[in-house]
């Protein structure tokens, strides 16, 4: 006799939403007005569209860029491979950038996966805890002795910032304002954008120039700033690193970035 | 009677609504929040629910605990639950009888249990850990369903009253749902309502559904049918003054067209207990 513990009877009927297994068949009963095909096709379906609907939420601009029939191919290719394990439908969906820069069928496109790493980032910003932010005034109280060992605690909104080869934002702004479709680009120089919210609710993102970019990578590693002017002579003279360096931090903070100073004694 | 106050008539709070909310105050008695949307304490969702909590009572109501699941409980959710309301201060704290996936997946759907005495054992035990957790009782909703197991040894009101009573926790009774499944499963929605225990309900859902020839899916999405309306009825005449809300949501509707169901709700509501008064008197 077949286990039907209801542990048993569980998998069953999930593996006939995931995998369109038939065992539960066996296991429910129809009526000559309402077959068994019918009922199970009313969870199978409800299952893929509702997960379909939660991709098209997060990636809206894959969804453009793909058209309906190939975004709902991309959907149903993710949801087989990655159901969720979330709580919330809102945050299924992480994996699709890579899913796409993976997947033999988009991998030659890699903008796709470049806009939904940009989209997926949206989302994570706007979604982030509240944070209080320092301001620069919290830089003027730090004293010169102590500078050397300063390091930075950043926004719950910050994203890992996004290296983009093509003109991924650009697009991403046509689409999102509705205007006339871009052409992709390759771009000359690659670029590290920045996306964040700020305490008005509002999601914010910047480029940044390959400097800024590694002194902030280094800074959210936890190296102080002693360690960044040393690494910004990649790309500065002597002279100007400081000045540069203190700008970078400046303007982090003006863009709400920052939460908290530590210095000296106090280990990261 | 329920063991606490009726809240009156209310909505659910759905984030097309924010501003409208704010701007107007709109007569509605009180919100249910869904409550996997302010798990992360910050962003617009908690902005925008902590100025309407200043102004109306809520309760929060879960899809995710799934209370018949075979999975170890998720301490962690309960934990951000617990968070939650102890910032919010819900009157209640509800989810479903159901469950939604295992081996840690989560299908994101309420799916029916078989009405076993093997599963009224499981949820009873599991419901209390909640209970305990969470330092008080909770709400059970039916949900609409599309299947029977072969292995149901009872009928649905019958498993929910069983579990209710031995795990001592309340019920949230879906209108629409009850509806809804006796059309898929050939009972008489009346039975069912008799069936409830009257003590242990605490809340009504209404909401509208799809009818299709031979059966119904629960969608959300549309007004409240004229049978929905008049199982509702019935339901006040049995269990008198419950909270009472209005689900929608897809097909979102502007506010003010949800308010004039809700009026259709109290009118309804308010004329039975009257009746029922006078009949008493
Ligand atoms: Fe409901």
């Amino acid at each position: 006799m077949p286990d039907r513990s209801l542990r048993a009877i569980q998998q069953a009927m999930q593996q006939c939403l995931t995998d369109g297994d038939e065992r539960i068949r066996s296991l429910i009963v129809g009526t000559p007005g309402f077959s068994i095909e019918t009922r199970l096709g009313i969870y199978t379906e409800a299952y893929r569209l509702r997960l379909i609907d939660a991709l098209g939420d997060a990636y809206p601009a894959v969804h453009t860029l793909l058209g309906d029939e190939g975004f709902h191919a991309l959907a149903t290719a993710y949801i087989d491979r990655h159901p969720s394990h979330f709580r919330s439908i809102r945050w299924f969906g992480d994996r699709l950038a890579t899913f796409l820069a993976d997947h033999p069928a988009w991998k030659d496109t890699p903008l796709l996966a470049e806009m939904a790493r940009f989209e997926w980032s949206l989302r994570g910003a706007f979604d982030a805890a509240d944070f209080t932010p320092l301001t620069t005034q919290a830089l003027h109280d730090v004293p010169p002795e102590h500078w050397a060992g300063l390091r930075l605690v950043f926004s719950p909104t910050l994203q890992e910032p996004c290296y983009f080869n093509w003109n991924s934002v650009k697009l991403w702004q046509a689409i999102d304002a509705e205007s006339d479709p871009i052409p992709p680009q390759r771009l000359a120089q690659p670029e590290t954008w920045l996306i964040w919210r700020n305490t008005e609710q509002q999601t914010r993102f910047r480029s940044l120039l390959v400097d800024e970019a590694w002194a902030m990578n280094s800074m959210r590693q936890g190296q102080d700033f002693a360690a960044i002017c040393d690494g910004l002579g990649e790309w500065l003279d002597e002279e100007h690193i400081a000045a540069r360096a203190a700008g970078f931090l400046h303007q982090w903070l003006e863009d709400e970035l920052v939460v908290a100073i530590e210095t000296g004694n106090t280990s990261p | 009677m329920p063991s606490l106050p009726s809240l009156g008539y209310g909505l659910g709070l759905r984030k097309e609504h924010y501003h409208a909310i704010l701007e107007t105050e709109p007569n509605v008695d009180w919100f249910e929040i869904l409550s996997e949307n302010y798990l992360v304490a910050g962003g617009k969702p908690r902005f925008f629910l902590e100025r309407i909590r200043e102004r109306y009572p809520l309760v929060m109501h879960g899809v995710s605990l799934s209370i018949g699941g075979t999975d170890p409980l998720d301490r962690d959710y309960l934990k951000q639950i617990k968070a939650l309301a102890d910032t919010i201060e819900p009157h209640w704290i509800s989810d479903h009888l159901c469950w939604t996936g295992v081996e840690g997946i989560n299908l994101h759907d309420l799916l029916p249990l078989p009405y076993t005495e093997e599963a009224i054992r499981h949820i009873v035990d599991r419901v209390k850990q909640v209970q305990d957790f969470l330092g008080r009782r909770i709400l059970l909703e039916n949900v609409s369903s599309y299947i029977t197991y072969t292995d149901s040894q009872m009928s649905e009101w019958e498993f929910l009253g069983a579990i209710c009573e031995q795990a001592d926790c309340l019920i949230l009774l879906d209108i629409n749902n009850i509806h809804v499944s006796a059309l898929n499963h050939d009972f008489a929605a009346i039975d069912y309502l008799e069936g409830v225990p009257v003590e242990r309900v605490q809340q009504f859902h209404l909401a509208g559904h799809s009818d299709y020839t031979n059966y119904a899916v629960d969608t959300h999405d549309a007004d409240i049918v004229q049978p929905v309306w008049d199982l509702y009825e019935k339901a006040v005449e049995r269990f008198g003054n419950v909270s009472t809300m209005i689900e929608r949501d897809d097909n979102i509707l502007p506010l003010e067209t949800l308010l004039n169901e809700l009026d259709q709700a109290r009118r309804i509501g308010g004329e039975t207990i009257h009746s029922e008064l006078n009949s008493h008197a």
